[in-house]
């Protein structure tokens, strides 16, 4: 089947809070906005029942309820939503393709807000008991329906140990399967030692989990020793996965530059490392992943793209033009040799109407004009002629080199 | 030459939806669209994720407010 091509400024991969705030951010720009969701938009804290650390609702907030209200917010300034897959992406060059298995995408920038998923365990019987029905990946939020109970945490990481100690203040009895040997932990040495002296904590090491059991809800755990190969039932209220993270990036490797997990590294612009392609949320390399850091994000990378694409149309439409030659003054506005030479610049602006395209960079404002036309150093004098770059002045910027300049 | 088969689920609650497109899909061949035209926001979560873990293309389309289509792209 033929694929239909659909053009748009912007393309968000990903519907969760990085993505709708993003989307929020550009549709109010006027831009037009396509969101990508692969399954239910809302993401990850559509998971999590009780959202009561997002400031604005002291009465707390489901995370499906919160997540529908960025919804809308963001369909109310226009942002269309497709729910389908991405199956691959060509970011390089300045129109990003982005392609689902109906319809190829273009776009001027792409904002990457894929967010990630817990890490499973991969043991019998894991898919049935997700979320709501015994396997948890969050102690904030569970550890109160599990006043009185015994749990079972998988995994012996900073995260593993501490959820673990937060649990023993409902649970009568935390269980942690380590798969280390006896002693051993990756968890930092001061919690290590907390944990290890919790009279409600209990260890088994050397163990994997190799299945999990019960009936409409999870009520047993079987670890086995991967040493001695023995099967240890366990009975549990519930079981906390903590054993990492993966974002989905899959489709980026090769292209976007990320850590050795897998997540994208940005910096406070939420720049990836190609010029266009922005990311927000849980898929970048970042110190903490709650709904209020998505929503700073997705902020941030819509406001990075509104300017982007600002800019990338100044360049082409006003710059970059080879109907006449032009002469592009970069400068910083703060910088006193950049301001002595306006007057000079003034002079030819009014000399050349007419023959010569005369525009001012700031780059004061933004670097992004001057890195496109690969200034580094200001003042700057770069001189256009059939729509390319011709001459680039530096040095003794005066008015004979001007005058020869755009001759 | 794939061909686009249209599925009218409208007005139908769960699992009728569900059901008539694991049929529907069995009659197609590989590389075939199934549309599968709903009005009930449960069918909109449970055939997706049948779909998708079977391993077909999956794509859903809010066509009015409160109605959807389910592309569904056979691929084996």
């Amino acid at each position: 089947m033929e694929k239909k091509v659909e053009k748009y400024d912007v393309v968000i991969i990903g519907g969760g809070a990085a993505g709708l705030t993003a989307g929020i951010y550009c549709g109010r720009a006027r831009l037009k906005t396509l969101l990508i969701e692969k399954s239910l938009v809302g993401g990850l804290a559509t998971y999590t029942n009780e959202i009561e650390n997002y400031p604005g609702f002291p009465e707390g907030a489901t995370g499906l309820g919160l997540m529908e209200l960025f919804h809308k917010q963001a369909k109310k300034f226009g942002v269309t939503f497709k729910l389908t897959d991405v199956k691959s992406v060509n970011l390089e060059g300045e129109t990003k393709i982005v392609e689902t298995f109906r319809t190829t995408y273009e776009a001027k920038a792409v904002i990457v807000a894929s967010g990630g998923k817990p890490r499973l365990t991969g043991a019998k019987g894991e898919d049935g008991f997700l979320y709501d029905k015994g396997i948890s990946f969050c102690a904030t939020c569970d550890a109160a329906a599990n006043t009185g109970k015994t749990v079972l945490v998988v995994g012996s990481g900073d995260a593993a140990i501490e959820e673990g100690m937060f649990l023993t203040k409902f649970a009568d009895k935390v269980i942690v399967s380590v798969l280390h040997d006896t002693g051993k932990m990756d968890c930092n040495e001061i919690a290590k030692a907390q944990a290890m002296s919790n009279p409600k904590m209990e260890f088994i090491w050397n163990t994997v989990v190799h299945e999990f059991a019960g009936e409409e809800r999870l009520n047993a755990v079987i670890l086995k020793n991967l040493k001695t190969e023995e099967l240890i039932p366990v009975k549990v209220d519930s079981c906390f996965l903590f054993i990492g993270y993966l974002p989905n990036t899959d489709i980026f490797k090769g292209m976007l530059d990320m850590n050795r997990g897998g997540y994208l590294i940005t910096n406070e612009k939420m720049e990836t490392n190609i010029e266009g392609v922005f990311a927000a949320g849980d898929v970048r390399d970042k110190f903490l992943k709650q709904v209020a850091t998505a929503v700073g994000d997705g902020a941030i990378a819509g406001y990075s793209v509104e300017k982007y694409i600002a800019e990338s149309e100044t360049f082409h439409s006003q710059i970059m033009r080879s109907d006449m030659p032009g002469m592009v003054y970069v400068w910083n506005a703060v910088d006193p040799k950049c301001r002595e030479l306006l007057p000079l610049i003034e002079k030819y602006e009014a000399a050349l109407v007419g023959k010569v395209r005369v525009t001012r960079v700031d780059v004061y404002k933004s670097a992004g004009i001057a890195t496109r036309l690969g200034v580094t150093q200001v003042p700057c004098i770069v001189t256009i002629k059939d729509g390319k770059i011709d001459r680039v002045i530096t040095d003794n910027i005066c008015d004979e080199e001007i005058a020869a300049a755009v001759e | 030459m794939a061909k686009e088969v249209t599925l009218d689920c409208m007005g139908e609650a769960c699992p009728v939806p569900l059901i008539k497109t694991e049929n529907a899909l069995k009659k197609l061949t590989v590389g075939d669209m199934l549309i599968v035209q709903i009005d009930h926001s449960c069918a909109m979560k449970n055939v997706p994720e049948w779909a998708r873990k079977e391993g077909h293309n999956v794509e859903i389309e809010e066509v009015d407010d409160g109605e959807w289509e389910i592309f569904i792209e056979k691929t084996k």
